[in-house]
């Protein structure tokens, strides 16, 4: 899951560079609209981190809950 | 339940409208950029969202003027396409005020698309040795009036920033989601202090973490907007620096409640430090930037709340798009609290 999200991330970040090759410059032209799908790209990635990281630790107490409901059988 | 749905709804609205809503129609430049008196000058025009060839009620106008009093109307237009227009000027023989060169905006006005302004669009220049003694009656012959007005849903058009004015309805709701976040955490802390309960504790520390996330989101969002607009994404821009100052002392609310092996006592701590990193909070991003020059608009008035810089159509995303994400915070917190809940509860069981 984490090296998924983290080449979402570069993917996000290099894709642009990769669109500006030449004379053509991605993000500029089209009235700069792409900057603003950047912009919601960058907050809905961040969230989803935050929820990834969320989702982790509740793995972990999952666990953790497990264990001891079997210790205590 | 209720506001997890509005939530929802009121991004997706914010979404929609900020994304669908047209630019109103601008000029983007015009070439050439300067003349001389006495001239007839043709100078092209390129627009942005323009429909200078659709056929209209109406014909299309086009000024360059000085100011309110100085106008020059172009005596011949010709559309080339939608977005470039061709208009002959005769140059009068002087300029107003005996000046020896003037910048002057240009207007086109359309019809249906309302008036496209560009400042200081060309320069005018004293033809040599030619000053007269009175001024030139074309200045006054056609004064720019009943421009008409755009009547449909749409957005502001400026230079330089063009489509990426709607980040307003993404970018900058993150600080207010900060703001109410931080504000909802100093409350528990307050709170907590008041009565040492882990429950406010735990609201304390899950909103804070989550204002957090949302300046940290809403710092790289303005940085890949500033990298388009101010040419590079760090200007050292006062609000910048501010705001990163900001986003430290809360990390440092964050290393503060770790270091302590007694759960009350780092508790206790962090609530006072965080009292204090509100307390910083607000001059550092509403008082200080205020009183130095910054990139961002409307940075000597109310930001993002001018006139000049929102009008009533961006109100109506803008408004909703600040509950909504304010909502969405509030909901991510909420399932942190949550799970410090759980995780506390197993531990006593365990302990």
């Amino acid at each position: 899951m984490r090296k998924f999200f983290i080449i979402i991330l570069f993917l996000a970040i290099s894709l642009p560079a990769v669109f500006a090759e030449g004379n053509r410059d991605y993000m500029r032209e089209t009235g700069k609209i792409n900057v603003v799908v950047a912009v919601i790209l960058v907050i809905f990635l961040g969230i989803v981190w935050y929820l990834l990281r969320l989702e982790r630790k509740l793995t972990k107490l999952e666990h953790q809950i497990h264990d001891t409901h079997e210790r205590k059988n | 339940m209720w506001w997890k749905t509005l939530s929802v709804v009121l991004i997706i609205y914010a979404l929609l409208a900020g994304l669908l809503v047209p630019l109103k129609s601008g000029i983007q430049r015009v070439e050439p950029a300067y003349a001389r008196t006495k001239q007839d000058v043709s100078i092209r025009f390129y627009g942005y969202n323009t429909f200078f060839a659709k056929p209209a009620a109406e014909p299309l106008r086009v000024w360059l003027y000085a100011d309110e009093n100085n106008a020059l109307a172009a005596r011949q237009i010709r559309p080339v396409n939608d977005t470039i227009l061709e208009a002959v000027f005769t140059m009068p023989e002087n300029l107003p005020g005996g000046k020896q060169s003037v910048y002057l905006n240009a207007i086109i006005d359309h019809p249906e698309a309302g008036a496209a302004l560009l400042p200081a669009a060309v320069e005018l220049r004293q033809d040599t040795g030619m000053v007269a003694m009175a001024l030139d009656p074309a200045w006054m012959a056609n004064p720019v009036q009943k421009l008409h007005v755009q009547t449909g849903f749409s957005f502001p058009y400026q230079n330089v920033i063009y489509e990426s004015i709607r980040n307003t309805y993404f970018h900058v709701p993150m600080w207010f989601v900060l703001l109410f976040l931080f504000s909802a955490s100093v409350w528990y802390s307050v709170k907590y202090l008041r009565q040492p309960l882990p429950e406010n504790d735990r609201h304390a520390a899950a909103y804070a973490e989550a204002g957090l996330l949302f300046g940290v989101l809403g710092l790289v969002t303005g940085m890949v907007w500033a990298n388009y607009t101010w040419g590079k994404p760090w200007s050292n821009d006062i609000k910048q620096l501010m705001t990163a100052v900001a986003l430290l002392i809360y990390l440092a609310y964050f290393i503060l409640r770790r270091s302590f092996d007694e759960y009350e006592k780092g508790a206790r701590l962090a609530a006072v430090y965080n009292i204090f990193a509100f307390a910083s909070l607000v001059p550092l991003l509403y008082i200080v930037p205020r009183m130095f020059a910054s990139l961002h608009p409307g940075a000597t008035g109310n930001p993002a709340f001018g006139s000049q810089d929102l009008d009533n159509t961006m109100r109506a995303v803008f408004y909703p798009a600040i509950i909504g994400w304010t909502l969405l915070g509030f909901w991510v917190a909420n399932l942190r609290i949550r799970y410090q809940r759980l995780h506390d509860k197993v531990m006593d069981l365990e302990g």
